[in-house]
């Protein structure tokens, strides 16, 4: 279990994650390299459908990170992040796959630091979760 | 009310205005869908529906275009109905419904909580239950069981869909889980991604019909599933499939109740 | 099948000394559909751009992947590039192996440099699947409205129509000012209000390019940057009217104070515009106690309203200049006198005889009534003790918050306002006065509480950018839209309650009920793409097929891994 090392996807939104954690890499703040940014307008466009995709073939956790409620760049779009997320979380425990391998958060364009430590608590908790279960199932 | 079928016929045609009727009837042994015009003979109607008309009203609707139509319909049709209704799918002007209450025996096949229509034309009102057995006992497991358990189940689809194509309120045609865009494995069966997903798209639209579980050639308990995740729904948003005015709360705005940020 | 050309950028030390570039390059060279595979020292340099553009020709390129820092600064300049070496803009993609890589793995070397690999996967496996987009055009109407009339409103409607733009000037209130009707002299220089706002409403006026509407508000709001339709209710008529930009400048208020400092009860609290009121009069008090951040800077409302302390130097020296003998006492938790002409303010008014004197937050003054006006006990926390003062009156320095209505002006235009009821603009420092929303602008205290030299300037930036495409006559929609396709669309109606610009429609084609987006309406945010069931909607650039494929290269990643 030592050489565990996670696979971690982050979804991230053009305007306030993405810009965070680009002000995290320009202060340097250092973290594990687990986790592979994939950049989106906006976290309302991330649909449940590609989490679901990421964990039930072995990914081994999902961030989904957005602008802080009410400063989303499109007005209300993380409103239905805020919605569509806790609920897929449920959906996804009621099938036996830890939800909490699903995070969501909200990351400014201003919180380099708190990019950092989300990444870095996220990577700590898979590690603690250990490696995906779904990697090894074939159906 | 010795023959139901002349009391529906009645309803439907003599007293609230249909052009036609959608129901179930009886021919050369066999129970089939119906769709009978105002004069013409109804037959030998049964009230022992074996699939949700909706799904049939849904199918043959676009090509419907004008007159009233009358439908028998159980509580889950019903609410189906406003399903499709809120979604401008069907216009509810032209449906005329005509209320059947669930036997004792179907109530049980779908351990159904809310068994009674609005309006009850035919039979008695049964009482509904309070809970499923299987969704109590998969609470109560471990995650690693629970997902044992369903990998187990999920391993049996034949990726038939018997499930989308019964279902009431999967009103798609093209179906992405046909697709490997989300569902990877392109065989059969279709692993996971194909079962969370269809949770995930009925999650504010499933009526717990029961139509996917019995319709289900593997007999994976569907059913059971859709009550957890409908359940889930109304703990966390209070949203209950089966109106025509709430919103689905995934297509809304917070409204004031931010979601609890973690104090750091 | 697509060829994709990969360029991996040393950024100098910045990468290059923590991820192996030559590896990387390597390992890009054997991923499906990756044509040609090559490394630059600098990418964006005059130099880098070349040998791209050189590449992109040689090797007959269709797409192009950077790998290097990040898109939110350089992607224009590597679309600029591509476009010149005649490939569509939209066929770029960028990966980002600086800021997400090297510089936050920087003693990681082997990990950064087996990451940068896999994000360098990931993003061939979009490159391959892009489409080339064209960005749409839309005809302006040359005609802007300015939502409010003080003094930032006013100054932006003069500059627009000096322009030469007809300018729709809308104003809730019988007349024009704002703030300013009740301010005669504006600090920290003393200029007098009066001449200021009189000669502003006098070009509106005499210009045939102006309208304003007094006793008006928008009571309905639609379309988008280029054509918006606008109808206001003035007095009891209703007016329509299409507009191509709109400026909000619809001002603050004073906060009105609630129960505190006695206000309310001793006739001799009174607040800052009170004291503007009286001052304008003539009626100079001869002692004045100011408290400073009332109900600010407190939980509840964190922020500083910036002006408050200018304003308060400002009268406090109107009373010294009246009555040079006149005790004049500042209770403050911190003086912003920011700027010079301020600073020289504060001094001024510290060399007249006006003191100061710190109070915390823990220990607000205690105000009683007295005979002839109030008197203060507060703890000083330089002296470390209660000290008793009094004054003819005393001046609640109390903060500009949100305009009455803000809610609801924001709902309208669809534009976002902070906690605090301010309205947020795009970006403070590469966008400012400009809302995310196309063609609407704000400025002056509806977007932060502004001293009136501010608010000129924001008017004027307002104005100049609400010109650009008013004169410019076109504007460029957004490539990154979402479209619909049509045969797969199941009507469901997700999208058009889901998304946030109202832009999506149900209608019918070909006798087919389909959802059908408007483009110039469409900000590209997605949300409808999560929303609906079936993949029907798709927004370019970002479709669900080229982000399943950045997913499956992930995948195909840690299951090899796995394997290792
Ligand atoms: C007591 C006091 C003293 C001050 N002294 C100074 C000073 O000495 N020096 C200085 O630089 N600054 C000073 N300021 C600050 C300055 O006066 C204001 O920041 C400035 O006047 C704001 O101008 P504005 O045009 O942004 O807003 P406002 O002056 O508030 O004008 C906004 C206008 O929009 C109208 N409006 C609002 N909502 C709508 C709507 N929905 N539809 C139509 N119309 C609408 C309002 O009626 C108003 O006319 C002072 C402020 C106060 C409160
Ligand atoms: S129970 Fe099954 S068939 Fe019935 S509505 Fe729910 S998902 Fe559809
Ligand atoms: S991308 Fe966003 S703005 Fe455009 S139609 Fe979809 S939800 Fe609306
Ligand atoms: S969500 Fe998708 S299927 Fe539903 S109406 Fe919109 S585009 Fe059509
Ligand atoms: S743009 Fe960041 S969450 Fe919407």
């Amino acid at each position: 279990m030592t050489d565990f090392k996670p696979s971690i996807l982050a979804f991230c939104c053009n305007w306030c994650s993405y810009a965070g954690a680009d002000l995290a890499g320009v202060s340097r703040l250092q973290m594990p390299p687990n986790v592979h940014v994939i950049r989106v307008m906006c976290s309302a466009s991330v649909k449940p459908e590609y989490v679901i995709k990421a964990v039930t073939q072995g990914i081994d956790g999902v961030l989904v990170l957005g602008c802080h409620i009410g400063d989303c760049h499109y007005l209300t779009g993380n409103h239905r992040t805020a919605k569509r997320i806790p609920l897929l979380q449920k959906i996804l425990d009621e099938a036996g796959i830890d939800s909490r391998r699903i995070k969501l958060d909200w990351v400014s364009a201003a919180e380099g630091e708190k990019y950092q430590k989300v990444v870095t608590e996220f990577v700590e908790e898979i590690r603690r979760l250990g490696p995906n279960p779904l990697r090894e199932v074939r159906f | 009310m010795n023959d139901p079928g002349k009391e529906i016929s009645r309803l439907a045609f003599d007293e609230r205005g249909a052009d036609y009727l959608l129901a179930v009837r009886e021919e050369y042994g066999n129970a089939g869908p119906a769709f009978v015009a105002k004069g013409e003979d109804v037959g030998d109607i049964r009230t022992d529906i074996p699939y949700q008309l909706v799904t049939i009203l849904r199918k043959i609707y676009p090509y419907m275009e004008d007159g009233k139509i009358a439908v028998v319909i159980r509580r889950c049709e019903e609410k189906a109905l406003n399903e499709l209704i809120k979604r401008g799918i069907i216009d509810g002007d032209r449906i005329i419904r005509i209320g059947l209450a669930c036997s004792e025996g179907q109530i049980e096949a779908c351990r159904c909580t809310d068994p009674v229509p609005s309006c009850v034309d035919i039979g008695s009102p049964g009482k509904g239950w309070n809970e499923d057995q299987l969704s109590k006992e998969l609470s109560a497991m471990s995650s690693e069981e629970r997902l044992d358990f369903w990998v187990a189940q999920f391993r049996k689809c034949n990726k038939c869909y018997a499930c989308s194509t019964n279902c009431p309120v999967c009103v798609c045609d093209h179906c992405v889980l046909e697709e490997c865009t989300f569902v990877a494995e392109k065989g059969i069966p279709p692993g996971m991604a194909f079962h969370l997903i269809r949770a995930y798209h009925l999650s504010d639209k499933c009526t717990e019909c029961g139509e996917c579980e019995r319709s289900c050639p593997a007999h994976i308990p569907l059913l059971t599933f859709r009550k957890m995740t409908n359940r889930d729904m109304k703990d966390l948003y209070g949203y209950e499939s089966g109106d025509t005015e709430t919103v689905s709360p995934l297509l809304t705005t917070l409204e004031g109740d931010l979601l609890e940020e973690e104090e750091d | 099948m697509q060829r994709v050309g990969v360029f991996v950028c040393h950024c100098g030390h910045n990468i290059g000394s923590v991820v192996d570039v030559e590896k990387v390059v390597e390992y890009a060279k054997q991923l499906e559909n990756v044509a040609v595979a090559d490394h630059n020292l600098y990418s964006c340099s005059e130099e880098g751009l070349g040998s791209i553009k050189k590449s992109i020709r040689e090797n007959k390129l269709d797409v192009v992947v950077v790998a290097a820092c990040t898109p939110r600064t350089h992607e224009p300049l590597f679309r600029r590039a591509c476009e010149q070496a005649g490939v569509n803009k939209y066929l770029f993609e960028f990966v980002n192996i600086r800021e997400h890589c090297s510089w936050i793995h920087a003693k990681e070397k082997e990990a950064a440099t087996e990451k940068a690999k896999r994000l360098i996967a990931m993003g061939v496996a979009k490159a391959s699947l892009l489409t080339p987009q064209k960005e749409g055009e839309a005809s302006v109407i040359p005609v802007a409205a300015v939502i409010g009339g003080g003094i930032a409103g006013l100054t932006a409607a003069a500059s627009l129509v000096s322009q030469g733009i007809e300018t729709h000037v809308i104003e809730k209130e019988a007349r024009l000012g704002g703030l300013l009707n009740n301010i005669s002299v504006i600090g920290p220089e003393f200029v007098e209000t009066e001449p200021l706002i009189r000669r502003l409403k006098e070009d509106l006026e005499r210009s045939p390019q102006a309208h304003i509407h007094l006793e008006s508000r928008i009571v309905e709001l639609g379309g988008f940057i280029g054509n918006f339709d606008i109808k206001i209710a003035e007095g009891a008529k209703t007016t329509d009217f299409k507009v191509g930009a709109i400026i909000v400048a619809t001002g603050g208020r004073e906060l009105e104070p609630t129960n505190v400092y006695g206000f309310g009860k001793i006739p001799t609290v009174i607040t800052q515009m009170e004291l503007e009121k009286r001052l304008a009069g003539g009626a100079a008090p001869s002692s004045a106690i100011f408290i400073q951040c009332v109900e600010c800077r407190q939980p509840g409302r964190e922020y500083c309203s910036r002006i408050c302390c200018n304003v308060t130097l400002k009268n406090a020296l109107r009373i010294i200049r009246s009555n040079p003998n006149a005790r004049v006492t500042v209770l403050h938790r911190d003086i912003m006198s920011y700027g010079t002409t301020a600073e020289r303010l504060y001094r001024e008014a510290s060399e007249s005889g006006v003191s100061f004197m710190r109070y915390g937050l823990e220990s607000p003054p205690k105000i009683s009534e007295k005979e002839d006006g109030a008197s203060v006990e507060v703890f000083d926390e330089t002296l470390n003790e209660n000290i008793g003062i009094s004054g003819e009156i005393v001046v609640l320095a109390t903060p500009i918050i949100s305009q009455e209505g803000t809610a609801e002006t924001a709902k309208l235009l669809k534009v976002p306002a902070d906690k605090n009821g301010f309205f947020l603009e795009a970006h403070v420092k590469l966008r400012p006065v400009e809302f995310a929303t196309d063609g609407v602008f704000i400025c002056g205290s509806a977007r932060w509480p502004s001293h009136v030299t501010e608010c000129i300037a924001q008017g004027l930036a307002a104005a100049a950018k609400a010109a650009i495409p008013i004169r410019g006559g076109k504007v460029v929609i957004e490539a990154i839209t979402a479209e619909v396709d049509v045969e797969r669309c199941a009507a469901c109606g997700n999208c058009v309650l889901a998304c946030p610009y109202e832009a999506i429609e149900m209608t019918v084609i070909d006798g087919k009920r389909c959802a059908k987006v408007n483009e110039a309406q469409c900000k590209g945010c997605g949300t409808c793409v999560a929303a609906c069931p079936n993949d029907a909607m798709q927004q370019k650039g970002f479709t669900t097929r080229q982000l399943g494929a950045m997913i499956d290269a992930l995948i195909k990643n840690c299951k090899e891994e796995a394997v290792e």
